[in-house]
């Protein structure tokens, strides 16, 4: 039970809560590039999303295993050259970035291919912004976000297990998604608009971003409220029943 | 330790590489997808810049939009007239020649030389003023408010004494101005040669009517249609046949020019006038030759 809770938060936050776009300010070049239609922010979203996902889960994968301090794969390896306990010492954290970029890059790169082949519109209309997914910060966000989860755990049973990190991933996607596309409506309305010289283009869609982050402010705090009702169910439920019957039996 | 830190480093990356590198290659032939070999032999024809200059995202799509023949092969300005070359021989095309389009302004009289004006008090557009009857005795010449100077974006055209005045050095030939004039009296050329002969003079009146109201206008004398080919007179006016204009006819165009008693037959274009003015007074050689004699030998070695 604690479980899902866990899971149903994580997922909240990262799709809307603490959405990468408005909350934590990263991906914004896609955000501001490929918003003009509605289809094809969805289409980059999508990609986005299939990305992060291959990411997290790699990412996850060689941080438990081998790129935490004492990872069990990477002190299993230099258990056969040294001592137990200077093997379970080792600590290969500082390869993090470079793995990651290079899991970011081949998934681009098999998308990209997989994309070519399959929906050659799609593949076309994205132009030069589809390799640059590559350099998408939101992707390295949510690596480095989960490997701060799992190797900078206090409590080893707090760690995050795999479902936790591809949970992020996805909804943290699927967050990119609800606001890009949203971004791309407000764009199309825009085209008819008599925007003043000086904010047309991006510095229009900025602003509108700006304002749509302090929109998404509203959220804040709805995941630490959703926690309090998701514990503490039980009392609250049968508190109101107690209510409920005794204003009945007050009635009668 | 550290070099078993490095070691599992450098494994752990190697590791990865091997296997990225496996599933890439199997998925780089699982979606294998049949291109044209044309658009592949013009992307490598092309420099791969992919600066966006010919108006197409990269090189990629103007090679496809090349092979498709919706577009010409001489778009590419950073690969130049050798790309287009290449492009060609891809394709199995002509590179056709294409002359740079540059207007003219197809009337040569200053205020001076312009008669029968009368006051104008009104907004200062030739818009406006062309509305307005007798403003000048000429109905077809130039007005001189600079309706084409103000749609010029590039600062191209200056009025010079009621004459509007191309600077042919910072023309891009958008035709902006043609578009403005509202006596249609700028044209846009293909300029075959650096300057162009033109005749300026609109005047479609016969030759008694021209001198009551300009001192320079093209009377319709046909002088210039009996010394050249290249002209033709039609309803008083003096034009010249650009498909006919080439270097070759030059000689007989000279004899023309200096026979035209109004001086109507011009040459405008790079360089301007002012510049052919300073150097008249010199004597230049027709033709530099190449010496074909080496000056390394007369050169001291300092080094």
């Amino acid at each position: 039970m604690n479980y899902i809770i866990d899971i149903t938060l994580i997922a909240l936050s990262a799709a809307i809560i603490n959405n990468f776009v408005f909350y934590y300010f990263v991906g914004i070049c896609p955000f501001i590039g490929v918003s003009r239609k509605v289809d094809l922010a969805f289409g980059m979203g999508c990609a986005v999303t299939f990305v992060i996902c291959i990411a997290a889960f790699i990412s996850w994968t060689f941080t438990a295993y081998i790129l935490m301090p004492g990872a069990p794969l990477s002190s299993w390896i230099a258990g056969f050259f040294t001592s137990p306990e200077q093997a379970a010492g080792i600590d290969l954290s500082i390869l993090s970035y470079i793995v990651y970029i290079f899991a970011i890059a081949s998934s681009v790169q098999f998308v990209e291919m997989y994309l070519r082949k399959a929906f050659p519109m799609l593949y076309k209309s994205f132009g030069v912004f589809l390799p640059l997914i590559t350099t998408n910060c939101a992707i390295l966000f949510a690596c480095l976000t989960i490997m701060s989860k799992v190797a900078g755990a206090e409590n080893p049973a707090e760690a995050w297990d795999l479902g936790r990190a591809l949970t992020l991933a996805f909804f943290g996607g699927v967050g990119f998604t609800i606001s890009i596309v949203i971004m791309s409506g407000i764009r199309e309305e825009l085209e008819l608009c008599d925007v003043p010289k000086p904010f047309r283009g991006a510095a229009i869609t900025l602003i509108i971003g700006g304002i749509m982050a302090m929109a998404f402010t509203g959220f804040t705090g709805v995941d630490a409220g959703l926690k309090k009702a998701m514990t503490q169910e039980k009392p609250v439920v049968q508190a109101v029943m107690k209510e409920k019957s005794m204003e009945k039996g007050s009635a009668l | 330790m550290t070099w078993i830190t490095v070691g599992i480093s450098a494994g752990t990356l190697f590791a990865m590489a091997v296997v990225l590198s496996y599933i890439l290659g199997w998925a780089n032939k699982a979606f294998e997808i049949e291109v044209d070999p044309r658009v592949e032999a013009c992307i490598h024809a092309l420099p791969g810049a992919n600066c966006g200059g010919c108006g197409y995202v990269g090189c990629g799509d103007y090679a496809e939009a090349v092979v498709a023949g919706t577009v010409n092969v001489d778009k590419c300005t950073v690969g130049g007239e050798n790309c287009a070359k290449a492009l060609a021989e891809i394709l199995g095309v002509k590179v056709e020649q294409t002359f740079p389009f540059r207007p003219i302004i197809h009337c040569g009289a200053t205020y001076s030389e312009r008669l029968g004006r009368s006051p104008y008090l009104g907004e200062r557009k030739c818009g406006s003023a062309n509305l307005v009857s007798g403003i000048q005795g000429c109905t077809y010449g130039c007005l001189g408010f600079g309706d084409c100077a103000t749609a010029c974006a590039f600062d191209a055209i200056t009025v010079v004494d009621g004459l509007a005045v191309v600077d042919y050095e910072k023309c891009v030939g958008c035709g902006a101005c043609a578009k403005a004039c509202p006596r249609r009296i700028i044209t846009i050329n293909p300029f075959k040669t650096e300057r162009m002969l033109a005749v300026t003079c609109s005047n479609l009146d016969s030759g008694p009517e021209v001198r009551k109201v300009c001192t320079v206008g093209c009377i319709g004398c046909k002088a210039c249609e009996k010394s050249s080919g290249l002209f033709k007179v039609q309803n008083n006016l003096s034009s010249i046949d650009y498909d006919k204009y080439s270097l070759n006819i030059l000689d007989n165009v000279e004899l023309a020019v200096k026979k035209c008693p109004r001086k109507r037959l011009v040459f405008v274009g790079k360089p301007s006038s002012e510049d052919m003015a300073q150097v008249a007074d010199q004597e230049l050689p027709g033709l530099i030759r190449a010496e074909g004699k080496s000056t390394v030998e007369e050169l001291k070695w300092r080094g």
